[in-house]
């Protein structure tokens, strides 16, 4: 096992630092302490049980709320406001989509500053990116779930972003669009080479999805463990889930999630 | 069996309304032939009859045209005052608990009642009649702006935050659009409100002007009390054609309100 306690990027300097990381809120300590590396031009994908405050270390690291104690820095810059060049992508993409506007607008929502051309180019390549380029005049509310989570991703990659950011993409589609979805992903991140944080409670998908795995404890939670996946790309949904390292680490991540209270609280080095 | 909440066909349903009217009109008309047979009252095929007498009338005219602008001009001026202001009260703390009390203490005073004390602050004419209507019709404006905003998605707000848009800008491009249909819902209550308040105020301190001021005159004549009621028929013809008017403009603007989310 790629057991990674000691620096997992020697070859990539890390784009986002997590040093420390706690929020309290009011009296309920969410989360105790975390401090992890996400890689850079990689797909890191961060996994816990539910309430273990992943989508609260994702709106910290976004900008959009504060750590009580610990930091974050992104491209080496201590994180105090939205960062440039980051992309967030929703769960709940029906509230995340802006049912006023329609699937071209709201792609372009990120680019009102961008002249015109180049926004429309822009919007183009992202919709063909995701496969709905002939789908441009539809309002959100008239697609299907997988097709409204494409348009956000959509809209995340307009806004051409470093670091792209996903809280439980897939965990409101059936399970076909899920492995679609999944696909796509990694397509898409190969092609731009841009950084992904993707967060998610599915072993699953953690291992398919990841070149970085980071384990967190239950509530208060710490990293747990952190793993470098170095299963061969192209992934593929049938041959690589039958890889002997993925079932092998997907069996790893299960083990250390099942044990998960055992971790909790221990101060690991 | 059909059941009872099965839905008509449009067809069947305007049937069934043109019937429920003619049916209404006959047993009125059968009534005041028969049973109440007193002078003056409205006897449906009378007032029908009066309506050619009314449309040929130019004063009757240009009554109707002084009530819509009335009513217009406070309509707008309700539409903006209830809008800024309650969406600065969605979205703002302190212009909450700035506006909040003279919201309340404003909303409960009949607005009629402040009729006559305008016309004596700003004499005769139409604005104070509209100012005593826009009074009427701007708290379902406020109130559902204001909810509306306050109430406005989490999640949209902080998709648009995550893209780096300044607080202003959250609002100008997000919780305004989203608050937008139930801002206009309070449009459309008011714009209902808006005309029977016109028509009120008129016969009680329009000096004559505007449908109301036409049904006072006549009525204090007593020469031609058909042409009365021909005239309170056509504020209600008028009643019905605006709300339908702002129906169909609910439809066409705000369709989107189905991709809601709950
Ligand atoms: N705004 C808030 N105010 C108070 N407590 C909060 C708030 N947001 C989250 N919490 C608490 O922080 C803890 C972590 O929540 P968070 O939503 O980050 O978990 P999560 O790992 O994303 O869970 P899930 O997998 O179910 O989405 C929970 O105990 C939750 O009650
Ligand atoms: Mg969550």
């Amino acid at each position: 096992m790629t057991d990674t306690t000691t620096a997992p990027t020697t070859q990539t300097i890390p784009e986002l630092q997590l040093d420390g990381v706690s929020k309290t809120y009011g009296t309920n300590l969410a989360v105790r302490s975390i401090t992890a590396d996400i890689p850079a031009h990689k797909i890191s994908v961060m996994v816990g049980p539910s309430g273990c405050g992943k989508s609260t270390l994702l709106r910290i690291i976004s900008g959009l709320d504060q750590p009580t104690d610990g930091s974050v820095s992104f491209e080496g810059k201590t994180v105090t406001g939205v960062p440039e060049g980051l992309a967030m992508v929703f769960q709940d993409y029906s509230r995340s989509l802006y049912p006023w506007m329609r699937v071209d607008k709201n792609v372009a929502f990120p680019l009102s500053k961008v002249p015109k051309a180049e926004r429309e180019r822009r919007v183009a390549e992202a919709l063909e990116a995701v496969g709905l380029k002939d789908r441009t005049h539809l309002y959100p509310w008239q697609m299907s779930g997988g097709m409204q989570q494409r348009v956000a991703i959509a809209r995340a990659l307009a806004s051409q972003p470093k670091l792209l950011v996903m809280d439980e993409p897939y965990a409101s589609v059936d399970a076909q669009t899920r492995a679609d979805l999944e696909d796509l992903l990694l397509r898409i991140q190969r092609e731009l080479g841009i950084t992904v944080l993707v967060v998610t409670h599915d072993i699953d998908e953690s291992v398919y999805l990841a070149d970085h795995i980071i384990v967190l404890s239950t509530p208060p939670s710490i990293v747990a463990e952190t793993i470098d996946v170095d299963l061969p790309h192209p992934r593929d949904q049938v041959t690589t889930k039958a890889d002997p390292r993925f079932v092998e680490i997907r069996g790893h991540v299960a083990s250390l999630l099942r044990h998960k209270e055992l971790q909790t609280g221990e101060d690991r080095p | 069996m059909r059941l009872i909440h099965e839905p008509l066909s449009t067809r069947r349903q305007a049937v069934l309304g043109v019937v429920g009217v003619i049916g209404v009109v006959a047993v009125a008309e059968l009534l005041m032939r028969t049973v109440v047979t007193k002078e003056g009252l409205p006897v449906p095929s009378r007032v029908f009859g009066s309506l050619g007498d009314l449309f040929s009338d130019g004063t009757f005219w240009q009554a109707v045209g002084f009530t819509m602008a009335e009513w217009m001009f406070a309509l707008l001026l309700a539409t903006v005052v209830g809008v800024v202001v309650g969406a600065a009260m969605g979205a703002s703390k302190a212009a909450m608990i700035t506006f909040n009390l003279p919201v309340e203490a404003f909303r409960v005073l009949p607005s009629i009642a402040l009729g006559p004390i305008l016309v004596l602050l700003m004499g005769n004419g139409m604005l104070p009649l509209s100012i005593t209507v826009a009074l009427a019709c701007v708290w379902p404006i406020l109130l559902n702006t204001m909810y509306a905003v306050k109430g406005a998605d989490t999640t949209a707000i902080q998709t648009a935050e995550s893209f780096g848009l300044s607080r202003a800008e959250v609002v100008r491009r997000v919780v305004l659009p989203s608050a937008l249909p139930f801002a206009f819902t309070g449009v459309r209550v008011a714009a209902s409100i808006g005309l029977i308040v016109a028509v009120s105020a008129e016969l009680l301190v329009g000096g004559g002007s505007g449908i109301g001021g036409y049904i006072l005159v006549g009525s204090a004549n007593a020469t031609n009390l058909d042409l009365v009621y021909a005239a309170t028929l056509v504020a209600g013809v008028l009643g019905v054609l605006v709300s339908l008017v702002m129906s169909l403009i609910d439809a066409k603007v705000f369709d989107w309100k189905k991709g809601l989310a709950q």
